[in-house]
């Protein structure tokens, strides 16, 4: 008897979801069902609930579908709630594990990894273990379709430079929580003018101020992790770091 | 009006009576390079002894002409009690939780000798050492960690976060621990001669959970500790604390702390509708203006805190170290422009 009460309480719950664009204040609808259920998962950072349904997506659909279609429309939604303020840090956080998750089972039917906008390179300073920042600045750049090398903390000046020359990435962007460790920013920028790369770094977190990074070339002071993934478009368009700090930085 | 000293004109701004001036502290860490080289007291010995520690703290008073001082220098004593390895950063930096010794899930016990572990012993001396020294011209403060705050150090920050929002009740007996540690630490250093308790609950900022999860799992704690202590307490939180404002001075503290990002006159205006009548404390970006700016950005920022109604002129966070003593003299010598 509880069994088809709950049953019953699902199929009210999925109903309701096909095409309640106003429900929790959630805009983006899918075009079916299916799709519909991924994406809520996204939404509710359900990492329980969203393998069995994307499995069970792919054996009709299509890997690419269900990437664009559900998982990255369902991250694109937690950007925008988190972007008006309705949604929070953690809420982000806990939807990026369910979207990974999700693309991880649809590359391993695709048979190889989903084709990237473009390669960013991503690092919390030298001398700085506090990555949080950068973790949220991976998940947006992941869910916009673009792939992170993520060089991780605490990383040498070295490595960041030579991670630049190595992967020739659209954008770096370094994130600094402790004004004692920002330093290094400078030294990067001194690093890669001596070595001619001319790129984009983006450095933002607690740290750093507009001031301080429009201070060194290619510095370009990103204000907050949503701010990335429109960067780097901007980029992917042709705009050179001059033409980023005019966008952001005035 | 008289001219009060740094003590009575402390007590009487968090009171709410008037006073010549407004006071000037920091709330949060003020140690800089500057003062290191003076007073010939750096990091990291700074850290571990005592005596270079109340020396280095007591710059806020002997050099910057602040109304209090404070210790400690970093946000780690509670963690490192509970296991944490730490990460130095050598002269410049501040150590930071570099291996966090839990995960979510593990049964911690409470340290039978916290108050013996790590470098408590170091800090709570060091308070008796500037009451001793200065405590009868400024305020000493004693600076613990939220509870909250200090159990995302116990497991890492995004582990943590992400259990915050999806199981909240398996934290609450981490926190209820954290609690504890800081009620502790802090009735310690007021037993050592601190006048007022800091808690700086970083953790439980707006930038890093909801309004729910902070009403949730940091407000009961804050209030908790708020209740257990003798002696006045701030609360500190950065970020933007305007959708849990009331809910801070609902938890009983002395003062809160806040950011520049925080609308002030929108805040006071909140707690007033409330019936609360709770000082706030702040004014000047650490930052952007400390840091980066000038004596005149820092005056321009003090003056505005003066009209927009806060209570105390501080530093809305911590005090980058590489800070111009100019620019943290300029918070002072604003304030006297004011002196009744």
């Amino acid at each position: 008897m509880s069994t088809a009460l709950e049953s019953y309480a699902r199929i009210l719950i999925r109903y309701d979801l096909v095409g309640a664009a106003e429900v929790r204040e959630i805009k983006a609808t899918a075009k079916d069902s299916t799709l519909q259920e991924i994406m809520q998962c996204v939404i509710d950072g359900d990492s329980d609930a969203i393998g069995s349904l994307v499995k069970n997506a792919l054996k009709t659909m299509d890997p690419m579908k269900v990437i664009n279609e559900a998982l990255i429309k369902g991250m694109g939604e937690v950007s925008r709630l988190w972007a008006e303020g309705t949604y929070y840090l953690p809420q982000v956080m806990v939807a990026s594990d369910a979207m990974l998750e999700g693309i991880d089972l649809c590359e391993a039917r695709l048979g190889k990894k989903m084709e990237k906008k473009g390669v960013v390179v991503t690092h919390t300073a030298e001398g700085d273990i506090h990555d949080l920042g950068q973790k949220i600045v991976n998940a947006l750049l992941r869910a916009n379709g673009y792939e992170v090398v993520d060089l991780g903390k605490d990383v040498p000046v070295d490595d960041v430079v030579a991670a630049v020359k190595k992967y020739e990435p659209l954008m770096v962007t370094g994130t600094a929580l402790m004004t004692t460790t920002m330093t290094a920013f400078e030294k990067i920028s001194n690093r890669l003018s001596a070595a001619n790369i001319n790129i984009p770094f983006v450095c933002g977190g607690g740290a750093v101020s507009n001031e301080y990074v429009t201070s060194y070339k290619y510095g370009v002071f990103g204000k907050d992790a949503q701010q990335a993934p429109q960067m780097v478009t901007d980029i992917s368009d042709g705009a050179s770091w001059q033409d980023l700090r005019e966008r952001y930085n005035n | 009006m008289h001219t009060m000293t740094s003590r009575e004109r402390f007590m009487a701004a968090l009171n709410g009576q008037s006073v010549d001036r407004l006071p000037v502290i920091s709330v949060c860490q003020h140690a800089t390079y500057d003062q290191m080289e003076q007073l010939n007291s750096a990091w990291p010995d700074a850290f571990h002894d005592a005596k270079l520690m109340a020396k280095l703290a007591s710059g806020g008073q002997s050099i910057l002409g602040f109304d209090a001082v404070r210790v400690p220098f970093c946000q780690t004593h509670e963690a490192e009690a509970f296991g944490a390895v730490l990460k130095y950063g050598g002269k410049l930096g501040l150590p930071s939780v570099d291996i966090h010794p839990y995960h979510i899930g593990d049964t911690i016990d409470f340290p039978a000798d916290f108050l013996s572990k790590g470098r408590i012993p170091a800090l709570l001396e060091a308070i008796r050492i500037l009451k001793r020294d200065v405590g009868d011209q400024v305020i000493v403060m004693g600076g613990i960690i939220g509870a909250f705050s200090i159990a995302s150090l116990l497991f890492g920050v995004t582990d943590y976060l992400k259990a915050s929002f999806k199981k909240p009740s398996d934290l609450v007996p981490y926190i209820e621990l954290c609690e504890r540690a800081g009620t502790t630490l802090a009735k310690a250093m007021i037993e050592a001669g601190a006048d007022v308790i800091v808690v700086e609950d970083m953790v439980a900022s707006m930038d890093m959970i909801s309004p729910k999860i902070y009403r949730t799992l940091a407000w009961e704690y804050e209030k908790d500790q708020v209740e257990a202590l003798s002696v006045p307490t701030i609360i500190h939180i950065c970020g933007k604390t305007d959708p849990i404002i009331v809910d801070i001075a609902k938890t009983g503290c002395a003062a809160i702390s806040v950011e520049t990002t925080v609308n002030i006159p929108k805040a006071l205006e909140n707690l007033q509708s409330e019936g609360l009548t709770t000082p706030l404390i702040g004014g000047v970006d650490p930052v952007k203006t400390l840091f980066t700016g000038q004596p005149e950005d820092v005056k321009y920022e003090v003056r505005n805190a003066i009209a927009e109604g806060l209570s105390m002129i501080s530093p809305g966070c911590s005090v980058p170290p590489a800070t111009r003593t100019a620019n943290l003299r300029a918070m002072v010598d604003t304030a006297k422009e004011y002196q009744a």
